[in-house]
């Protein structure tokens, strides 16, 4: 069975984040980077699915610079058997639809059994780059998932939906799955591990063969939220207050049109 | 010169740091208030982990890894629970490395793998009640009786004593050659007729270390438990505490960087007169030199693992890194709980129990008196 995890290395969010010069992204100088905390249950639940199965193989996928392959060590000494690093620097200010593309033109061939990524990426949080990979793939693809397992060539997994209410979601393999926070309990990375993950495999890529789509989104400035004025507090009889809020909804929000 | 941490050495920082934030620390104030060891969790964790043999080949059941991977865990460890540290530091410098570096085949195949795989946990008994810095004063003895060596004697201040298994002892085979040479190092199983415990230590520091008195009363043991040959017992010593100095240099480090690290926090969140004291130059100087001592103690340890790791002589490095890293520990330790004034004072705050704890770092496995002596006669040699 061939397994596939898709991972992305993001800034430690307690980092003290710096818009860049261009204005466009922050600023990645001085920033401690990690495995984004979506992707290392999507990565656990890989390495599961192929110690259930025994005769699996685990391939982990990165695009970036060589600053990922940091982050793709510790997939493998979690357990993944090899590594794909697609070497982008500018995988940054790439949309999800480009990125999927890059991905896809690269699984296509492989034909994996089982696709994982996180659900969205702490930076971006666009939660599109699963969902796209699978349209692009022609698979089915289950987002959000809290629970997994696997028989038979067939998935039973559970999706969070609102309001704590699960959806129990049967689906035949070959197919795409978008991990969700609580998934599973990512293992530590044990040091005999630590010491394997060197003599793994971790081929480079050049982004260039693989990105066939062009860039759908722009982004044109990225800014902190301005700080805002104290909050209003209204007094006097309901009826009136009722008048006074909906004037300030229609008026000073886009809450009511 | 390679300042830099490789791939390896980063992720078993990490990994060590996520473990012990996550596992370790919870629990650190409660277990040194109950002077409590959990060896579930101090012991069996890190052997989960693969952190009990770090340094030693795969073949013994070991990691394979490098004395610097050895040092950033045991750092790390003690960043949040100086206990845990030492409990790591004395199994795998003290006991499993003079097997490793002293033993038969037979030996190491019998007690090493155990020790490096963390089933069972070690202790090293040197120390006496009249032989501390002295330790050619050696009382305990070892009598050959056909084939078994029968031991008499005391030992005290044993860290891991009464839970270990394993204990690498020095005693005194020949009475009549002159002070260090007559002793020999032994390979002594919890549970052997004649191998008791004394009382337990109460200690002002790392009291979630249990620290015990060995006490051997005609303890028969097999003549293929002496490590090494008769009267290298000294020497092997010797040896074994250059390497354990190292590990206590990194208990030391982790102390001074947890002091260092509750103290920033403390700084910038504590405000006085308007302003958080952080802002104030006298806090900021102090927090400075604390940071800048740490840093050079730092190099001097992660040198001293680096020479020791790779074949090089390394007596001088490493008595330098644990007199560096034991006063600056005691230092920064004492400093952070200025810092913290009144609260620092109270248990409700860490670093009353890391000033406690740093203590020990400068006064066992070689007083800084010990060190210094090191230091000094190999440079006017």
């Amino acid at each position: 069975m061939k397994i596939l995890v898709c991972i992305k290395q993001v800034p430690d969010m307690e980092s003290k984040f710096k818009i860049a010069g261009d204005g466009k992204w922050y600023d990645s100088a001085d920033l401690v980077f990690r495995m984004n905390e979506y992707d290392e249950y999507a990565v656990e639940q890989a390495v599961r699915l192929k110690e259930q199965v025994g005769s699996a193989d685990v391939t982990v996928l990165s695009i970036g610079g060589d600053r990922v392959k940091e982050t793709m060590k510790k997939a493998l000494a979690m357990g993944c058997d090899r590594g794909v690093h697609i070497a982008d620097n500018q995988a940054w200010a790439k949309d999800p639809m480009v990125i999927a593309g890059i991905i896809a033109e690269y699984a296509g061939p492989e034909s994996f059994s089982c696709i994982f990524t996180g659900m969205q990426s702490q930076d971006r949080g666009s939660a599109q780059t699963g969902v796209l990979l699978a349209e692009m793939l022609g698979l089915p693809c289950v987002t959000t998932i809290v629970d997994f397992s696997y028989s038979d060539g067939r998935f039973t997994v559970k999706r969070e939906l609102e309001g704590g209410i699960k959806a129990l979601v049967n689906v035949q393999g070959p197919a795409v799955f978008t991990c969700q926070l609580g998934l599973n309990t990512p293992r530590y990375p044990t040091l005999p591990n630590i010491m394997k993950a060197k003599k793994k495999e971790l081929q480079s890529l050049p982004v260039e063969h693989l990105q066939k789509i062009a860039l759908h989104q722009k982004t044109e400035r990225l800014f902190f939220p301005e700080k805002k004025s104290g909050g209003l507090v209204l007094e006097g009889d309901a009826a009136d207050l009722a008048d006074r809020l909906i004037t300030i909804l229609k008026q000073k929000t886009a809450v009511l049109a | 010169m390679n300042f830099e941490l490789t791939e390896e050495q980063n992720l078993i920082r990490d990994m060590v740091r996520e473990f012990a934030e996550a596992e370790v620390a919870p629990t650190a104030a409660l277990r040194d208030e109950e002077e409590r060891f959990d060896r579930a969790l101090m012991f069996d964790r890190l052997a989960e982990l693969g952190l009990t043999g770090i340094v030693f080949p795969e073949e013994y059941g070991g990691a394979g890894a490098d004395y610097l991977s050895y040092a950033i865990a045991v750092e790390e460890l003690s960043r949040v629970c100086a206990s845990t540290g030492v409990t790591l530091s004395a199994h795998l410098s003290l006991c499993a490395n003079p097997i490793y570096l002293f033993g038969s085949e037979e030996q190491k195949r019998q007690f090493l793998v155990p020790l490096a795989q963390g089933e069972k946990l070690g202790a090293f008994g040197l120390t006496e009640p009249s032989a501390g810095s002295d330790a050619g004063g050696t009382k305990t003895t070892a009598v050959k009786d056909g084939n078994e060596w029968i031991l008499n004697g005391t030992k005290i201040f044993i860290t891991n004593a009464g839970d270990a298994e394993t204990y690498v002892v020095l005693a005194r085979t020949d009475k009549e050659a002159l002070k260090h040479y007559g002793i020999s190092a032994f390979i002594v199983e919890k549970g052997t007729p004649g191998f008791s415990f004394g009382k337990k230590e109460k200690k002002m520091g790392i009291r979630s270390s249990p620290t015990m008195e060995l006490v051997f009363e005609n303890c028969r043991i097999p003549r293929g438990q002496m490590l090494g040959e008769e009267g290298q017992g000294f020497k092997i010593a010797m040896k074994t505490l250059d390497g354990g100095r190292i590990g206590i240099a990194s208990q030391a480090l982790g102390i001074a960087q947890g002091a260092l690290e509750a103290a920033v926090n403390y700084a910038k969140d504590r405000k006085q007169f308007d302003t958080p004291i952080a802002r104030f130059q006298g806090v900021q100087f102090q927090l400075a030199d604390m940071a800048t001592q740490i840093e050079a103690a730092r190099l001097l340890v992660y040198s001293s693992a680096y020479k020791a790791g790779n074949g090089l002589s390394y007596s001088q490095a490493s008595a330098m890194a644990k007199l560096m890293a034991s006063e600056t520990a005691m230092r920064v330790s004492t400093q952070a709980v200025q810092i913290l004034g009144g609260y620092g004072y109270t248990r409700e705050f860490p670093v009353e129990r890391m000033m406690r704890d740093a203590k020990i770092t400068e006064i066992y496995e070689g007083t800084s008196e010990v060190q210094r002596l090191v230091i000094g006669t190999a440079l006017t040699r």
